[in-house]
């Protein structure tokens, strides 16, 4: 019978411990995404469609200048305005050849934004959250530093990847082209 | 003055209707997809602490996550090209182990000082199984989506090691 007891105690033990987590973040994280993503929601629209498309037919064009600009600042803006999946659109603007890395400098970039920007990927936030919850237990004072370290690496790691798939499609593209 | 006074209510009206809206997509978003998730999430971590699953993932987990080496090497196996498109939808496999580490950190079996390089690691997959589409949505003509779906994929080999380092960097002196 106590083993029966134990049994049922060490069960419910299991969900109580959830449904602590689970008001912990509904409490700590529920709130300041709402009014964060409401504020976000409306600043795209005031600033509306058009002037971000003539921003981003600026950052995409071609040549090893606008280098920098097309794979850390054009991702940026294409997520923190359009959120994932409608970032990959500003892919529209450029030329055929870039268009895998900057696919892939923009999907790369959908969850290092999180940290600070949570509505950009409002449905993926457990990357981040996930291992903020444990840097928050043992160094509350930590998360924000990492938060934004997180956004500044992220757009380093997508500059190198942009250049990178740059670079390999191309070597891809012209051993295609010399095979027919 | 009528037609200023119209003018002032409808750009009030306007602006208001805009941030009404804003969070009602806001509300939108966190009822259908965050809560839902963290809903999952939370019974995962209260699994991960009340049951010996917790110990098991710890030993399994720690030896890779708390040295650099470890983490590339977790990195390169997520980014092979046949798995990575399998890890990446939805990134749940990124979330759920985004947790696992996380909850080990919590606990102090993983140093702090690796929860940036990690984020990188357990993530090089991201968007692998969404290129096509990706590349669809920016209107990329069929030669380039065959020839651009190898090259992510490759790229990612290299680029997600060099990930790990970057956040390793980035973390220094935190």
């Amino acid at each position: 019978m106590d083993a029966l007891v134990n049994g049922a105690e060490a069960f419910i033990q299991v969900f109580r411990t959830a449904a602590d987590v689970f008001v912990g973040f509904t409490t700590g994280i529920i709130p300041i995404v709402v009014v964060f993503l409401t504020a976000v929601n409306a600043l795209v629209k005031f600033i509306g469609e058009e002037r971000v498309e003539g921003f981003a037919k600026w950052a995409s064009q071609e040549g090893a200048i606008y280098m920098p600009v097309r794979y850390t600042l054009l991702p940026f803006v294409a997520v923190f305005m359009l959120t994932n999946p409608v970032c990959y659109t500003f892919g529209t603007f450029l030329p055929e050849k870039h268009k895998p890395a900057f696919y892939d400098s923009a999907v790369s970039f959908v969850h290092p934004i999180t940290g600070i920007f949570p509505h950009a990927n409002g449905g993926e936030l457990f990357v981040w959250l996930g291992i903020a919850a444990g840097v928050e237990i043992v160094a509350p004072d930590m998360v924000t530093a990492l938060a934004v370290r997180y956004l500044l690496a992220g757009l380093v790691v997508i500059l190198i990847r942009g250049i990178v798939t740059d670079i390999i499609y191309n070597i891809m593209a012209a051993r295609k082209a010399g095979v027919e | 003055m009528q037609a200023l006074i119209e003018r002032i209510g409808r750009s009030v009206g306007g602006v208001v209707g805009t941030l009404f809206q804003a969070g009602r997509d806001a509300v939108d978003l966190c009822l259908k997809t965050i809560i839902p998730f963290m809903a999952f999430v939370t019974f995962v971590i209260g699994l991960i602490l009340e049951t010996g699953v917790g110990d098991a993932i710890a030993n399994g987990i720690k030896g890779f996550s708390s040295s650099l080496g470890g983490l590339m090497i977790v990195c390169v196996i997520c980014a092979i090209p046949v798995l990575s498109p399998l890890l990446g939808p939805g990134a749940v496999i990124a979330q759920i182990v985004g947790v696992l580490i996380g909850t080990e950190i919590g606990r102090g079996n993983i140093d702090v000082s690796m929860a940036l390089p990690a984020l990188f690691a357990i993530n090089p997959q991201v968007g692998c199984d969404f290129v096509p589409v990706g590349l669809a949505l920016g209107e990329a003509e069929p030669e380039t989506v065959t020839i651009g779906v190898p090259a992510v994929l490759t790229s990612r080999m290299i680029t997600g090691p060099i990930s790990v380092v970057v956040g390793y960097l980035f973390a220094l002196g935190l």
